[in-house]
């Protein structure tokens, strides 16, 4: 490929990994998936990048495929993909449901999971499912490759742990027999919007009897968040998780560090968080009568 | 850069900055039918196909377009002449701005939309400011009632 005119953006096409991560190698290089974020920035002056390498074209980031007691779902497999995908649908609907939330049918059609995770827009979906659900990035370098859990990729407001020459190459997502989710998203304006909060909750549900409870927010805080004391629902008879779910959605909101702007006041998001902290643990837990 | 696609059937090729909008490349090829509205992505008036997926093209980059089988409202009575008919039939449009958006939305549904409430659910990202939808949903269940043959083509 022959130099752009100065000023002018390079696009390169790599066919591999190792070829995108060199690529990225280089001053001002920007990694683009479907392109729906970079598109946006770009488009409205706020990213100028030097080189955009291009991801489309890597077959390696396009599989999805179950195996080794998780789904592995490359990174460029799209929003659109998840949402339809029998297997991710029935072992993991909080994904699917969280994939299937966001904008619109355009960008759930080229908008990819990898994408998602690297923009790290702390509105986005994905993120809460993907950390209730206890997934891990697989993140490949100039130095190797290397495995994080969602939080310690997404650090803070629009911030990860990627490298310069970074690129997030597939999430791993455990499937759990008898495990439980469900993505629940509180959006007051258009369907189209980003939530005002997004709670995901999962759980192991045997004779009635909750273990492995995890509960994530998403919208309220400068990153999506665990719920730790999410814990104390575990253990407890079938039928009697009342007090303690209470007393989890409160901590949620405790947790919670939102700020003001058009999808809420910091006040109400926190109260947001508690009633649907509540809710995704009660359906998750089937106590409202509707299977996750 | 210089793109290489295809654009409503046929070669196209076009030297732009790989940071242009597919909406700015076409247009700027005199493919005019593709309005530009929002341009973030949210109004649906810039909707393309690329590789039989529905795009904004307001935010898709050139580039990702590059080796693509794209195809415009330009392109429909061709790819989709059972869209085309459905909007015609069913006056599915207003002012017209949001129709080349909506024809090719509808075109790029598969058969598993097949119910109002799947339809409507898949166009909520193409606004109309002066429908009200009805004719719209209806010029889309009318298409793809055709596509499954349930229509006799007029």
């Amino acid at each position: 490929m022959t130099d752009p005119p100065s000023g002018e953006a390079a696009f390169l096409v790599p066919g591999t990994v190792e070829a995108a991560v060199e690529a990225l190698g280089a001053a001002g290089a920007v990694a683009v998936a479907g392109g729906t974020s970079i598109g946006l920035l770009v488009g409205q002056g706020l990213l100028a990048p030097s080189v955009l390498v291009w991801l489309g074209r890597i077959p390696e980031l396009s599989v999805l495929e179950e195996g080794d007691g998780q789904m592995s779902i490359g990174a460029t497999t799209t929003l659109a993909t998840l949402a339809a995908h029998p297997r991710v649908r029935t072992a993991v609907p909080a994904l699917a449901d969280a994939a299937a939330s966001v904008g619109n049918t355009r960008v759930r059609a080229v908008a990819t999971i990898g994408g998602a995770l690297g923009h790290a827009d702390p509105r986005q979906d994905l993120p809460p499912a993907l950390l209730a659900l206890d997934a891990r990035v697989e993140v490949a370098g100039g130095r190797g490759r290397r495995h994080l859990a969602i939080d310690e990729l997404i650090d803070g407001f629009m911030s990860t742990d990627l490298g310069p020459d970074e690129v997030i190459t597939a999430v791993r997502v455990p499937l759990v027999d008898g495990r439980r989710s469900c993505y629940l998203r509180f959006t007051p304006g258009s369907a189209d919007d980003y939530p005002t909060v997004a709670v995901a909750a999962t759980a192991e549900v045997a004779d009635g009897v909750p273990t492995a409870v995890r509960l994530a927010i998403g919208g309220a805080g400068p990153a999506a968040y665990l719920v730790p004391e999410a814990e104390q629902v575990e253990g407890a008879p079938e039928g009697r998780w009342a007090a303690e779910v209470a007393e989890v959605a409160e901590a949620a909101a405790r947790r919670a560090d939102p700020v003001d702007d058009r999808l809420g006041s910091a006040a109400y998001k926190r109260r947001m968080v508690a009633v649907w902290a509540r809710r995704a643990l009660e359906r998750c837990l089937g106590a409202d009568g509707v299977q996750p | 850069m210089k793109l290489h696609a295809r654009v409503n059937g046929s070669p196209f090729v076009a030297e732009v900055p790989a940071t242009s909008s597919l909406l700015e490349v076409l247009r700027g090829a005199g493919l005019t039918g593709t309005k530009e509205g929002c341009r973030i992505g949210v109004c649906g008036v810039c909707t393309v196909l690329v590789d039989d997926r529905p795009v904004s093209s307001c935010l898709y980059l050139a580039g990702c377009a590059s080796e693509a089988d794209i195809w415009t409202v330009e392109g429909m009575a061709e790819r989709a002449p059972s869209v085309v008919d459905a909007f015609v039939e069913c006056e599915g449009m207003q002012c017209g701005i949001c129709t080349p958006g909506q024809i090719v939305a509808v075109a790029s549904m598969g058969p598993d939309v097949r119910d109002e409430n799947g339809v409507r659910r898949y166009l909520s990202g193409n606004l109309c400011r002066c429908t009200g939808y009805g004719t719209i949903v209806d010029a889309a269940l009318d298409a793809q009632a055709r596509r499954r043959g349930e229509v006799a083509p007029t």
